[in-house]
Protein backbone atom coordinates (compact mmCIF):
# COMPACT_ATOMS: atom_id res chain seq x y z
CA UNK A 1 0.00 0.00 0.00
CA UNK A 2 2.51 2.56 0.99
CA UNK A 3 4.48 1.25 -1.89
CA UNK A 4 1.69 2.54 -4.36
CA UNK A 5 1.35 5.16 -2.45
CA UNK A 6 4.79 6.09 -2.80
CA UNK A 7 5.31 4.93 -6.91
CA UNK A 8 1.73 7.41 -7.17
CA UNK A 9 3.52 10.08 -6.00
CA UNK A 10 7.49 9.54 -7.44
CA UNK A 11 4.97 9.77 -10.95
CA UNK A 12 3.04 13.10 -10.33
CA UNK A 13 6.59 14.03 -9.47
CA UNK A 14 8.23 13.18 -12.55
CA UNK A 15 5.48 14.73 -13.87
CA UNK A 16 5.74 17.79 -12.55
CA UNK A 17 9.53 17.81 -13.00
CA UNK A 18 8.76 17.03 -16.61
CA UNK A 19 6.16 19.90 -16.60
CA UNK A 20 8.44 22.20 -15.16
CA UNK A 21 11.55 21.47 -17.45
CA UNK A 22 9.17 21.78 -20.30
CA UNK A 23 8.41 24.86 -19.14
CA UNK A 24 11.59 26.51 -17.55
CA UNK A 25 13.14 25.32 -21.51
CA UNK A 26 10.81 27.47 -23.60
CA UNK A 27 10.88 30.20 -21.34
CA UNK A 28 14.39 29.77 -21.55
CA UNK A 29 14.00 30.15 -25.63
CA UNK A 30 11.39 32.65 -25.48
CA UNK A 31 13.85 34.80 -23.52
CA UNK A 32 17.01 34.14 -25.89
CA UNK A 33 14.57 34.63 -28.91
CA UNK A 34 13.69 38.37 -27.34
CA UNK A 35 17.47 39.34 -26.93
CA UNK A 36 18.33 38.35 -30.33
CA UNK A 37 15.57 40.18 -32.08
CA UNK A 38 16.35 43.14 -29.05
CA UNK A 39 19.97 43.08 -30.64
CA UNK A 40 19.01 43.00 -33.84
CA UNK A 41 16.91 45.79 -33.45
CA UNK A 42 19.01 48.00 -31.65
CA UNK A 43 21.98 47.40 -34.92
CA UNK A 44 19.23 48.45 -37.32
CA UNK A 45 18.26 51.69 -35.19
CA UNK A 46 21.74 52.45 -34.57
CA UNK A 47 21.98 51.99 -38.92
CA UNK A 48 19.20 53.70 -39.44
CA UNK A 49 19.86 57.05 -37.76
CA UNK A 50 23.04 57.23 -38.88
CA UNK A 51 21.90 56.94 -42.59
CA UNK A 52 19.37 59.48 -41.59
CA UNK A 53 21.79 61.68 -40.43
CA UNK A 54 23.90 61.53 -43.50
CA UNK A 55 20.54 62.17 -45.58
CA UNK A 56 20.32 64.92 -43.72
CA UNK A 57 23.68 66.70 -43.97
CA UNK A 58 23.18 66.15 -47.69
CA UNK A 59 19.53 67.87 -48.39
CA UNK A 60 21.11 70.34 -46.22
CA UNK A 61 24.56 71.07 -48.51
CA UNK A 62 21.69 70.84 -51.67
CA UNK A 63 19.92 73.55 -50.31
CA UNK A 64 22.85 75.68 -49.90
CA UNK A 65 23.88 74.86 -53.55
CA UNK A 66 20.69 75.64 -55.03
CA UNK A 67 20.38 78.72 -52.87
CA UNK A 68 23.94 80.07 -53.88
CA UNK A 69 23.57 78.89 -57.40
CA UNK A 70 20.12 81.19 -57.50
CA UNK A 71 22.15 84.46 -56.24
CA UNK A 72 24.58 83.53 -58.70
CA UNK A 73 22.77 83.33 -61.79
CA UNK A 74 20.50 86.27 -60.50
CA UNK A 75 23.71 88.68 -60.29
CA UNK A 76 25.41 87.04 -63.40
CA UNK A 77 21.70 87.93 -65.75
CA UNK A 78 22.10 91.59 -64.21
CA UNK A 79 26.02 92.11 -64.76
CA UNK A 80 25.20 90.93 -68.56
CA UNK A 81 22.86 93.11 -68.93
CA UNK A 82 24.83 96.12 -67.34
CA UNK A 83 27.82 94.65 -69.79
CA UNK A 84 26.53 96.13 -73.06
CA UNK A 85 25.98 99.57 -71.53
CA UNK A 86 29.82 98.76 -70.37
CA UNK A 87 28.95 99.21 -66.60
CA UNK A 88 31.34 97.38 -64.67
CA UNK A 89 30.13 94.67 -62.46
CA UNK A 90 31.14 96.44 -59.59
CA UNK A 91 28.32 99.34 -59.89
CA UNK A 92 26.10 96.38 -60.01
CA UNK A 93 27.23 95.45 -57.12
CA UNK A 94 27.45 98.41 -55.17
CA UNK A 95 24.44 99.69 -55.94
CA UNK A 96 23.16 95.81 -54.33
CA UNK A 97 24.83 96.82 -51.61
CA UNK A 98 23.78 100.38 -51.02
CA UNK A 99 19.79 99.09 -51.39
CA UNK A 100 20.15 96.66 -48.54
CA UNK A 101 21.27 99.11 -46.08
CA UNK A 102 18.31 101.18 -47.42
CA UNK A 103 16.17 98.56 -46.87
CA UNK A 104 17.62 97.62 -43.29
CA UNK A 105 17.08 101.23 -41.85
CA UNK A 106 13.83 101.24 -43.53
CA UNK A 107 12.92 99.11 -41.42
CA UNK A 108 12.38 96.05 -43.69
CA UNK A 109 13.41 92.60 -42.40
CA UNK A 110 17.22 91.13 -43.13
CA UNK A 111 15.31 88.46 -45.39
CA UNK A 112 13.53 90.58 -47.00
CA UNK A 113 16.31 93.19 -47.32
CA UNK A 114 18.42 90.58 -48.47
CA UNK A 115 16.47 89.54 -51.16
CA UNK A 116 16.59 92.78 -52.36
CA UNK A 117 20.09 93.27 -52.65
CA UNK A 118 19.94 90.06 -54.82
CA UNK A 119 17.29 91.35 -56.92
CA UNK A 120 18.55 94.44 -57.54
CA UNK A 121 21.09 93.68 -60.15
CA UNK A 122 18.38 92.91 -62.28
CA UNK A 123 16.81 96.61 -62.30
CA UNK A 124 18.14 97.50 -65.89
CA UNK A 125 17.68 94.23 -67.47
CA UNK A 126 15.54 96.15 -70.21
CA UNK A 127 18.42 97.17 -71.42
CA UNK A 128 19.16 94.39 -73.39
CA UNK A 129 16.46 95.44 -75.50
CA UNK A 130 17.78 98.80 -76.35
CA UNK A 131 20.02 99.34 -79.07
CA UNK A 132 23.40 100.04 -79.16
CA UNK A 133 23.06 103.50 -81.11
CA UNK A 134 20.39 104.66 -78.38
CA UNK A 135 22.10 102.58 -75.27
CA UNK A 136 25.61 103.93 -75.94
CA UNK A 137 25.29 107.58 -77.24
CA UNK A 138 27.72 109.75 -75.91
CA UNK A 139 25.16 113.05 -76.00
CA UNK A 140 21.85 114.09 -74.82
CA UNK A 141 19.10 112.07 -76.56
CA UNK A 142 16.56 113.90 -78.66
CA UNK A 143 12.28 113.13 -77.91
CA UNK A 144 12.66 109.77 -79.56
CA UNK A 145 15.41 108.58 -78.17
CA UNK A 146 14.35 109.52 -74.77
CA UNK A 147 11.50 107.89 -75.33
CA UNK A 148 13.00 104.27 -76.71
CA UNK A 149 15.51 104.57 -73.75
CA UNK A 150 12.32 105.03 -70.75
CA UNK A 151 11.55 101.61 -72.91
CA UNK A 152 13.73 99.95 -70.97
CA UNK A 153 11.52 99.90 -67.27
CA UNK A 154 8.54 98.07 -68.86
CA UNK A 155 10.75 96.03 -71.00
CA UNK A 156 12.50 94.41 -67.72
CA UNK A 157 9.48 94.29 -65.87
CA UNK A 158 7.82 92.33 -69.29
CA UNK A 159 10.95 90.06 -68.65
CA UNK A 160 10.43 88.93 -65.51
CA UNK A 161 7.13 89.18 -64.68
CA UNK A 162 5.98 85.46 -65.61
CA UNK A 163 8.23 83.90 -62.61
CA UNK A 164 6.04 83.11 -59.40
CA UNK A 165 9.93 82.75 -57.45
CA UNK A 166 9.89 85.31 -54.73
CA UNK A 167 13.43 86.46 -55.88
CA UNK A 168 12.03 87.27 -59.50
CA UNK A 169 8.98 88.87 -58.41
CA UNK A 170 10.97 91.56 -56.65
CA UNK A 171 13.24 91.87 -59.29
CA UNK A 172 10.32 92.37 -61.55
CA UNK A 173 9.02 95.22 -59.52
CA UNK A 174 12.46 96.61 -58.91
CA UNK A 175 12.93 97.07 -62.70
CA UNK A 176 8.89 98.62 -63.57
CA UNK A 177 9.30 101.11 -60.83
CA UNK A 178 12.74 102.25 -60.52
CA UNK A 179 12.51 105.27 -62.27
CA UNK A 180 9.25 106.44 -60.88
CA UNK A 181 9.67 109.58 -59.01
CA UNK A 182 8.02 110.19 -55.40
CA UNK A 183 6.36 113.63 -57.25
CA UNK A 184 4.59 111.35 -59.51
CA UNK A 185 6.76 112.50 -62.38
CA UNK A 186 8.21 109.31 -63.29
CA UNK A 187 8.06 106.56 -65.81
CA UNK A 188 6.12 104.21 -67.36
CA UNK A 189 3.02 104.79 -64.99
CA UNK A 190 3.43 107.80 -63.04
CA UNK A 191 3.06 106.77 -59.67
CA UNK A 192 3.26 109.23 -56.86
CA UNK A 193 4.30 108.37 -53.09
CA UNK A 194 4.08 105.07 -51.03
CA UNK A 195 2.28 103.87 -54.54
CA UNK A 196 5.98 103.56 -55.49
CA UNK A 197 6.75 99.73 -53.89
CA UNK A 198 9.24 100.45 -51.31
CA UNK A 199 11.99 98.66 -53.81
CA UNK A 200 11.04 100.63 -56.17
CA UNK A 201 12.00 103.87 -54.14
CA UNK A 202 14.93 102.25 -52.61
CA UNK A 203 16.94 101.34 -56.24
CA UNK A 204 15.69 104.75 -57.18
CA UNK A 205 18.59 106.36 -54.60
CA UNK A 206 20.70 103.85 -54.86
CA UNK A 207 21.13 103.63 -58.59
CA UNK A 208 20.92 107.72 -58.95
CA UNK A 209 23.76 107.75 -55.79
CA UNK A 210 26.29 105.62 -57.98
CA UNK A 211 25.33 106.85 -61.46
CA UNK A 212 26.32 110.57 -59.96
CA UNK A 213 29.48 109.12 -58.64
CA UNK A 214 30.49 107.47 -61.65
CA UNK A 215 31.55 108.61 -64.94
CA UNK A 216 29.42 107.66 -67.73
CA UNK A 217 29.55 107.73 -71.23
CA UNK A 218 27.97 110.78 -71.61
CA UNK A 219 28.90 112.56 -68.24
CA UNK A 220 31.97 112.44 -66.27
CA UNK A 221 31.23 111.72 -62.19
CA UNK A 222 29.62 114.39 -59.75
CA UNK A 223 31.47 115.92 -56.88
CA UNK A 224 30.19 114.78 -53.55
CA UNK A 225 29.32 118.23 -52.68
CA UNK A 226 26.95 118.50 -55.64
CA UNK A 227 25.29 114.98 -55.22
CA UNK A 228 24.47 116.07 -52.12
CA UNK A 229 23.11 118.97 -52.92
CA UNK A 230 20.87 117.09 -55.46
CA UNK A 231 19.91 114.89 -52.92
CA UNK A 232 18.35 117.97 -50.68
CA UNK A 233 16.91 119.04 -53.30
CA UNK A 234 14.94 116.04 -54.96
CA UNK A 235 14.09 114.87 -50.88
CA UNK A 236 10.23 115.22 -51.39
CA UNK A 237 10.41 115.51 -55.14
CA UNK A 238 12.42 112.69 -56.91
CA UNK A 239 13.15 110.72 -53.35
CA UNK A 240 10.90 108.93 -50.81
CA UNK A 241 12.43 111.78 -48.04
CA UNK A 242 12.05 109.11 -45.56
CA UNK A 243 14.57 107.39 -47.28
CA UNK A 244 16.89 110.82 -47.99
CA UNK A 245 17.25 110.88 -44.61
CA UNK A 246 18.41 107.57 -43.86
CA UNK A 247 20.94 108.10 -46.88
CA UNK A 248 22.22 111.38 -44.56
CA UNK A 249 22.32 109.41 -40.98
CA UNK A 250 24.33 106.79 -42.37
CA UNK A 251 26.48 108.63 -45.21
CA UNK A 252 29.45 106.96 -43.83
CA UNK A 253 28.21 103.22 -44.77
CA UNK A 254 27.70 104.32 -48.05
CA UNK A 255 30.72 105.84 -48.32
CA UNK A 256 32.64 103.21 -47.09
CA UNK A 257 31.09 100.76 -49.87
CA UNK A 258 32.06 102.82 -52.59
CA UNK A 259 35.45 102.94 -51.54
CA UNK A 260 35.92 100.04 -50.74
CA UNK A 261 33.52 98.73 -54.42
CA UNK A 262 35.08 101.42 -56.82
CA UNK A 263 35.72 100.61 -59.93
CA UNK A 264 39.42 100.13 -60.89
CA UNK A 265 40.41 101.50 -64.41
CA UNK A 266 43.28 100.21 -66.39
CA UNK A 267 44.62 102.45 -68.57
CA UNK A 268 45.24 101.03 -71.85
CA UNK B 1 -34.27 11.99 -50.48
CA UNK B 2 -30.97 9.95 -49.00
CA UNK B 3 -29.39 11.35 -52.27
CA UNK B 4 -30.14 15.00 -51.65
CA UNK B 5 -29.10 15.17 -48.49
CA UNK B 6 -25.85 13.30 -49.21
CA UNK B 7 -25.51 16.15 -52.11
CA UNK B 8 -25.77 18.93 -50.01
CA UNK B 9 -23.49 17.61 -47.27
CA UNK B 10 -20.90 17.17 -49.95
CA UNK B 11 -21.89 20.88 -50.89
CA UNK B 12 -21.24 22.18 -47.23
CA UNK B 13 -17.55 20.17 -46.77
CA UNK B 14 -16.66 21.86 -50.85
CA UNK B 15 -17.95 25.03 -48.91
CA UNK B 16 -16.01 24.67 -45.98
CA UNK B 17 -12.75 23.47 -48.40
CA UNK B 18 -13.18 26.66 -50.11
CA UNK B 19 -12.97 28.60 -46.90
CA UNK B 20 -9.73 27.41 -46.55
CA UNK B 21 -8.48 27.28 -50.00
CA UNK B 22 -6.89 30.81 -49.99
CA UNK B 23 -6.47 33.32 -47.55
CA UNK B 24 -5.22 36.92 -49.65
CA UNK B 25 -4.17 40.19 -47.78
CA UNK B 26 -3.37 42.74 -50.33
CA UNK B 27 0.13 44.74 -49.56
CA UNK B 28 -0.08 47.96 -48.11
CA UNK B 29 2.54 50.61 -46.95
CA UNK B 30 3.57 49.11 -44.02
CA UNK B 31 2.10 45.42 -44.32
CA UNK B 32 3.51 42.36 -47.07
CA UNK B 33 1.28 40.74 -49.49
CA UNK B 34 -0.10 37.66 -48.02
CA UNK B 35 -1.04 34.58 -50.15
CA UNK B 36 -1.70 31.64 -48.90
CA UNK B 37 -3.24 28.78 -51.71
CA UNK B 38 -4.28 25.73 -49.58
CA UNK B 39 -4.82 24.26 -53.13
CA UNK B 40 -1.13 24.26 -53.98
CA UNK B 41 0.10 24.28 -50.83
CA UNK B 42 2.34 27.19 -51.48
CA UNK B 43 2.42 30.41 -48.92
CA UNK B 44 3.24 33.50 -50.03
CA UNK B 45 4.66 36.78 -48.14
CA UNK B 46 5.92 39.48 -50.04
CA UNK B 47 6.89 43.34 -49.00
CA UNK B 48 7.43 45.15 -45.59
CA UNK B 49 6.37 44.48 -42.53
CA UNK B 50 5.89 47.20 -39.85
CA UNK B 51 2.15 47.69 -38.98
CA UNK B 52 1.52 49.08 -35.28
CA UNK B 53 -0.77 46.58 -33.99
CA UNK B 54 1.32 43.47 -35.70
CA UNK B 55 -0.41 40.95 -34.13
CA UNK B 56 -3.83 42.16 -34.42
CA UNK B 57 -2.72 42.35 -37.82
CA UNK B 58 -1.52 38.49 -38.14
CA UNK B 59 -3.72 37.03 -36.22
CA UNK B 60 -6.33 35.83 -38.62
CA UNK B 61 -3.07 34.40 -40.98
CA UNK B 62 -1.60 32.81 -38.34
CA UNK B 63 -5.69 30.98 -37.22
CA UNK B 64 -5.70 29.94 -41.08
CA UNK B 65 -2.47 28.09 -40.95
CA UNK B 66 -3.33 26.56 -37.99
CA UNK B 67 -6.40 24.90 -39.24
CA UNK B 68 -4.19 24.29 -42.61
CA UNK B 69 -1.96 22.00 -40.88
CA UNK B 70 -4.63 20.94 -38.65
CA UNK B 71 -6.11 18.65 -41.50
CA UNK B 72 -4.17 15.65 -42.48
CA UNK B 73 -3.07 16.34 -45.91
CA UNK B 74 0.33 15.23 -47.32
CA UNK B 75 1.03 17.17 -49.83
CA UNK B 76 4.21 19.41 -49.10
CA UNK B 77 3.89 23.16 -48.09
CA UNK B 78 6.31 25.67 -49.60
CA UNK B 79 6.34 29.05 -47.17
CA UNK B 80 8.45 31.60 -49.18
CA UNK B 81 9.22 34.33 -47.61
CA UNK B 82 10.39 37.78 -49.13
CA UNK B 83 10.28 40.49 -46.64
CA UNK B 84 12.57 43.13 -47.06
CA UNK B 85 11.74 45.51 -44.14
CA UNK B 86 10.11 44.16 -40.64
CA UNK B 87 9.99 45.73 -37.04
CA UNK B 88 10.63 43.87 -33.74
CA UNK B 89 7.02 42.81 -33.18
CA UNK B 90 7.14 41.12 -36.47
CA UNK B 91 10.62 39.39 -35.83
CA UNK B 92 8.20 37.51 -32.78
CA UNK B 93 6.23 37.14 -35.25
CA UNK B 94 7.60 35.27 -37.40
CA UNK B 95 9.19 33.45 -34.59
CA UNK B 96 5.96 32.08 -33.35
CA UNK B 97 4.82 31.23 -37.53
CA UNK B 98 8.42 29.30 -37.57
CA UNK B 99 7.43 27.55 -34.12
CA UNK B 100 3.86 25.95 -35.51
CA UNK B 101 5.69 25.25 -38.93
CA UNK B 102 8.30 22.94 -36.70
CA UNK B 103 5.55 22.15 -34.70
CA UNK B 104 3.70 20.55 -38.03
CA UNK B 105 6.66 19.52 -39.66
CA UNK B 106 8.11 16.87 -36.52
CA UNK B 107 4.34 15.57 -36.79
CA UNK B 108 5.36 14.39 -40.27
CA UNK B 109 4.20 17.56 -42.30
CA UNK B 110 6.11 17.82 -45.30
CA UNK B 111 7.08 21.86 -45.10
CA UNK B 112 9.86 23.23 -46.65
CA UNK B 113 10.78 27.10 -46.08
CA UNK B 114 12.59 29.77 -48.29
CA UNK B 115 13.81 32.71 -47.14
CA UNK B 116 14.16 35.25 -50.01
CA UNK B 117 16.62 38.09 -49.91
CA UNK B 118 18.20 40.66 -52.27
CA UNK B 119 22.61 40.28 -52.03
CA UNK B 120 22.68 43.92 -51.14
CA UNK B 121 19.95 43.67 -48.44
CA UNK B 122 22.25 42.58 -45.27
CA UNK B 123 20.14 42.66 -42.44
CA UNK B 124 17.21 40.43 -44.28
CA UNK B 125 20.22 37.98 -44.85
CA UNK B 126 21.20 38.33 -41.40
CA UNK B 127 17.63 37.91 -40.26
CA UNK B 128 17.15 34.81 -41.98
CA UNK B 129 20.23 33.46 -40.34
CA UNK B 130 18.86 33.79 -37.32
CA UNK B 131 15.98 32.03 -37.99
CA UNK B 132 17.34 29.10 -39.32
CA UNK B 133 20.18 29.16 -36.54
CA UNK B 134 16.62 28.63 -34.18
CA UNK B 135 14.83 26.30 -36.52
CA UNK B 136 17.38 23.36 -36.82
CA UNK B 137 15.13 20.71 -37.45
CA UNK B 138 13.23 22.56 -40.05
CA UNK B 139 14.28 22.83 -43.54
CA UNK B 140 15.14 26.52 -43.78
CA UNK B 141 16.64 27.43 -46.86
CA UNK B 142 18.50 31.40 -47.50
CA UNK B 143 17.83 32.18 -51.40
CA UNK B 144 19.46 34.85 -52.91
CA UNK B 145 17.11 37.34 -55.06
Amino acid sequence: MAEEIENKLILELNELQDNFQKTTSKLIKDIKRHDKIMARSDKRQKQEYEELQIRLEEIKALSKEIEETQREVVFTMGAIGESRSKETGNHVKRVAEYSKILALYYGLDEKEAEMLKQASPMHDIGKVAIPDAVLNKPGRFNEEERKIMDAHAQLGYDMLKHSTRPLLKCAATVAYEHHEKWDGTGYPNKLKGEEIHIYGRITAIADVFDALGSDRCYKKAWDDEKIFKLFKEEKGKHFDPKLVDIFFQHLDEFLKIREALKDEFVED
Amino acid sequence: MINIIFILSLKLLQKRRNSLENFIVEETKCTPLIKLDASTGVFQLIGKSYPENTFEFYKPMMEWVESYLNNNESKKTVVNLEIIYFNSSSSKLLFDFFDLLEEAYNKGKRIEVNWIYDEENESALEAGEDFKEDFEELKFNLVEK
